[in-house]
């Protein structure tokens, strides 16, 4: 299986203090990635190191099988979608207005714009400016404007973040369908491990900006019969993910 | 670009920058207007306007530029837009589009108030013929610091997710470049700062204005155009914005 994103030794300081550390990742093609860590661990940052809107200390990173520069930054992220920490919108317009700027953007066609409101239960309240939406509305929007351009990458930074039980199950089941219905790849940060256990095949497990440990998550349950998940996640991180 | 353009003005639907540009313009013109237009005033009305204009300009410009930049960069912290714009496209592009724009509207507001002085010193009758070389300098004059101030705000804006910070530099810078118009003793003052340029520009003076004979004694003089320190503007501007679009670019979202 091809590996979509690979980083080595990717590393980011702030003031001479590490935030992530030498980090190896690899995310097959096809695959639900689950970047699975205690808050402040790292994961926003990798993943925006992914996007190239924090500049990395030390390391590379490879999408595509390019390697991400400052010049190609754009042309690779062309074929991903990002939602990053909360969703990007636009308070004044309208779903449907917030999307056309994207679309203008992305160059990709109008259509699109019907598709992504569609697949995101979104439709009917495509006229209702932004302002007035619940933070799942808003979530879901974030989600359409990452799925707008049909990337082959989507990046998912605590996609959940905020939704009530039913919101959350409603975006697993939607982010579990995007490999086999469009072929995606999918990288999905979040601290909950229950969310991981559900959603995601391979996992990466971060803590203090190390890799705690990377691969198919049916493995991981497999290292120690002994021990739940969750002991295993706590072992390893040295903190309740599971809060 | 044209993409990046048209995506600006659809960001500012019903935000009301261009009302709120052209309230801030129609304030100005108020002001520029106000007066009793009669005797040496109204038969040397042009060369009046070109006298008094820059004060107002130094006062109202920062004003409209300190307003419509923050108007314009605010929507993109407010809605945390930046982390996936640039996701989309190249920073500095992003930061052009919205440079550009904003010009944009600034321009229209320069051209509003210098279509109205000149409508209003005609309807008003005003001595003599309007003089038209001059007034496409005061243009010039005029626009030159309006869009370097317009630069400066519009770096800070994109850079600081709290537009106080803008908001409070330019209102210093203005204040500063206000008072430097009244201490000719100190021209260095207003050459330091890019708010002064309104004076440092002016080329019309007004002597022989006394409390007691008024204008009975008083005459205007036209002084050579300072274009030295006109380039100077231009080369502080063009500066301004590659230091702006390297930090904006250089800013981690």
């Amino acid at each position: 299986m091809n590996e979509i994103v690979r980083t080595h030794g990717l590393t980011k300081s702030y003031d001479g203090s590490p935030c992530v550390s030498n980090l190896n990742m690899s995310v097959r093609e096809g695959r639900i990635y689950g970047f699975l860590g205690p808050n402040g661990a790292g994961k926003s940052t990798t993943l925006k190191m992914l996007l190239g809107l924090v500049r990395p200390t030390g390391g590379e990173i490879t999408v595509f099988g390019k390697r991400l520069t400052p010049k190609n930054r754009i042309e690779i992220l062309r074929n991903t979608g990002s939602l990053i920490e909360s969703p990007s919108y636009y308070g004044h317009l309208t779903a449907e207005e917030n999307l056309e700027i994207y679309r203008t953007l992305l160059g990709v066609p109008k259509k699109n714009i019907d598709e992504v409101l569609r697949i995101v239960r979104l439709d009917r309240q495509k006229r209702k400016k932004t302002s007035a939406f619940s933070l799942g509305m808003k979530q879901r929007l974030g989600l359409a404007s990452a799925l707008l351009a049909f990337p082959k990458l989507l990046i998912l930074d605590e996609p959940t973040n905020g939704l009530d039980p039913a919101g959350i199950q409603e975006m697993r089941e939607l982010i579990r369908s995007l490999p086999k219905k469009y072929g995606m790849t999918v990288i999905v940060s979040s601290h909950l491990l229950s969310e991981m256990d559900q959603l995601a095949e391979d996992v990466g497990i971060i803590a203090n900006g190390r890799m705690k440990y990377q691969g198919e998550l049916s493995r991981l349950h497999e290292t120690d019969r002994s021990k739940t998940l969750e002991e295993i996640f706590l072992d390893m991180t040295g903190k309740d993910v599971s809060l | 670009m044209i993409g990046l353009l048209k995506c600006e003005y659809r960001k500012t639907r019903r935000r009301y920058v261009f009302i709120t540009a052209l309230v801030i313009t129609a304030c100005e013109l108020v002001f520029a207007f106000y007066g009793k237009y009669e005797g040496f005033i109204l038969e040397n009305g042009w060369m009046s306007f070109l006298y008094q204009l820059p004060l107002i300009n130094s006062i109202f410009f920062p004003v409209l530029s300190i307003v419509v930049a923050s108007r314009l960069c605010d929507i993109e912290h407010k809605g945390q837009q930046l982390k996936l714009l640039c996701t989309m496209t190249e920073k500095g592009r992003l930061y052009d589009a919205k440079l550009l724009y904003g010009l944009g509207i600034v321009s229209l507001c320069l051209a509003v108030t210098f279509g109205a002085e000149i409508i209003f010193g005609k309807v008003m009758g005003f001595g003599g013929e309007l003089p038209v070389k001059l007034y496409l300098i005061y243009m010039l004059f005029t626009a030159a610091p309006t869009f370097a101030v317009y630069v400066f705000q519009h770096t800070l804006s994109m850079l600081f997710k709290n537009q106080a910070i803008p908001f409070f530099a330019g209102i210093i810078g203005e204040f500063a470049g206000l008072f430097s118009m009244f201490l000719p003793q100190l021209p260095a003052l207003r050459k330091a700062i890019i708010w002064g340029y309104y004076g440092v520009l002016q080329f019309v003076g007004l002597y022989g204005w006394t409390k007691e004979t008024r204008y009975e004694n008083a005459y205007f003089e036209i002084y050579d155009r300072d274009w030295t320190f006109f380039a100077v503007l231009v080369v502080l501007t063009v500066v301004m914005y590659l230091i702006g679009r390297k930090l904006f670019d250089m800013k981690e979202v």
